[in-house]
């Protein structure tokens, strides 16, 4: 039985029955779930939370299903990681990793989010699933889709390389190339989505889609002993990701699970995507979209849909933006390689990159505890360091050639 | 057919009766559910409805007086 109490219009707030909904009638305000919090807190503790497998089912209650969870069930509890080389390389007293190069089945936390929605589609009786992506919501899609005996449509702009399909089609979904560019395919897809009765994971499912994203919040709190951190450092894209981590802190308060709640959330994007940071550097909550020019593909969303959320939430809780060049990212992915052993992919590098000036600028202080977020794994990424890594050392199968090279690495 | 839009104007945008000559001159109805005008731009989300060619018409009359005219759900691909 779950808690959901329906749907609620984030604009003005009009109520909706548990549907495969997501706009507002009236206002075209986007739909967000809404959950008797008092219910959930005579039925969930810190005690029955350990209690359950290690996987994001663990919060349950707090998640928008109404039965048993059915995808996604090794998916999430990925490590917090304390950072010290790294905080130390950046001036700062307490560093965590909370690490989503390692969410099971496709290494992104695509897999939380798609676990919660292919969960709801089995309720809702969807036969088919469907999302547009080029990465991490197709791989995504397709694998945990995939195991769930969903039949499966992943849409992506026909100019998209080869190399970056390889993850999804291995799956086997029908994999749709739109000859057109992304604007023609997103309008497609909405339209494909108003028509077709599938369960298009990030169009109709959305609302329940993004509540996945909270499970790194609860995860973080739980990790760091039932409390909530200083600082917390997350990537843009759509914006999501920041909202439902500073919604499940709220909702941990909100229920008991946390005592104190004074987290700072703040945002981080690419320089060539950052109509979020951009609004936040200039005071406003006004997200004028842009093309996306960056190595970060998986944060290019020009025009986010919960930017305007996403800068609230910012202005919230006294956080801050910042947005790095394609140089810094790839700088920021191989000082967190070298220094905690973690390959994170681009969106990783902007996360980290940005905390770094964060600090410089004294925005987040030297002195308090900070968890950064790396959303995505590096193997996904590796053509962004084609050129920028270090490089290996040819020797000839003798053992006086080995010893040469190795006079010369230890400087002798 | 119906399309559901949000338009950014820009400043110098704002007092012009911009949705007015669309209509009139493309035959397109609007129907506007939610606005906002701040110090630097006006936003809308409305819904137009008109024949196919009308509305794509309509919103390129938009877009060249400078107005982003953007999907209400943001973007999809992900």
């Amino acid at each position: 039985m779950g808690h959901v109490k329906g749907l609620k219009c984030r604009e003005c707030g009009r109520e909706y029955a548990v549907d495969p909904i997501y706009v507002c009638e009236f206002c075209f305000g986007p739909l967000e779930v809404a959950y008797d919090y008092a219910s959930i807190a005579a039925s969930i503790s810190r005690e029955k939370i350990v209690q359950r497998p290690e996987n994001l089912w663990r919060y349950r209650e707090l998640l928008p299903i109404d039965g048993e969870p059915q995808v996604g069930l090794n998916s999430g509890y990925t490590p917090l990681i304390k950072a010290d080389n790294l905080a130390k390389a950046i001036g700062i007293d307490e560093l965590y990793i909370k690490d989503d190069t390692v969410v099971h089945p496709t290494l992104s936390f695509k897999d939380r989010v798609v676990a919660v929605a292919l969960t709801k589609a089995k309720e809702f009786n969807f036969d088919t699933v469907a999302c547009a992506s080029t990465g991490n919501l197709a791989h995504s899609v397709s694998a945990h889709g995939a195991r769930a005996g969903f039949n499966r449509f992943i849409f992506i702009p026909a100019t998209l390389e080869a190399s970056k399909i390889v993850a999804s089609l291995v799956y086997e979904p029908n994999l749709i190339a739109v000859d057109g560019n992304y604007d023609e395919v997103n309008r497609l897809c909405s339209e494909v989505a108003n028509k077709y009765r599938w369960a298009f994971v990030n169009i109709n499912i959305r609302p329940f889609y993004a509540e996945g994203s909270k499970t790194i919040g609860f995860e973080i709190a739980e990790q760091l002993g039932w409390q909530a951190p200083d600082n917390i450092v997350v990537p843009c894209a759509s914006g999501s990701l920041l909202t439902k981590v500073w919604k499940a802190l709220k909702e941990f308060k909100e229920i008991g699970i946390l005592k104190e709640l004074n987290t700072k959330i703040y945002g981080s994007q690419a320089t060539g995507c950052n109509p979020i940071s951009a609004a936040v550097k200039a005071g406003t909550d006004v997200i004028r979209p842009v093309k996306p020019n960056t190595i970060a593909k998986s944060l290019a969303i020009g025009n986010p849909a919960d930017g305007f959320y996403a800068s609230q939430v910012i202005r919230e809780t006294g956080g801050h933006a910042e947005d790095v060049s394609d140089q810094e990212i790839i700088d920021a992915i191989k000082l967190l390689a070298k220094t905690e052993g973690i390959f994170a992919e681009t969106a990783g590098g902007v996360t980290l990159a940005a905390t770094r000036k964060l600090i410089e600028s004294g925005r987040i202080k030297r002195e308090g505890r900070t968890v950064i977020c790396i959303t995505g794994n590096g193997l996904k990424t590796q053509e962004a360091l084609q050129g920028h890594t270090t490089m290996p050392h040819h020797i000839k199968p003798s053992l006086s050639s080995f010893e040469e090279v190795l006079e010369k690495i230890n400087g002798n | 057919m119906k399309t559901r839009v949000k338009l950014t104007f820009p400043q110098n945008l704002i007092k012009e009766p911009v949705i007015f000559t669309m209509a009139k001159q493309f035959n397109v109805m609007p129907n506007i559910r939610r606005a906002r005008i701040t110090e630097t731009v006006g936003e809308m989300v409305l819904e137009l409805e008109g024949e196919d060619a009308a509305l794509d018409k309509g919103i390129a009359f938009l877009k060249e007086k400078g107005i982003e005219v953007e999907m209400v759900v943001g973007d999809v691909i992900e």
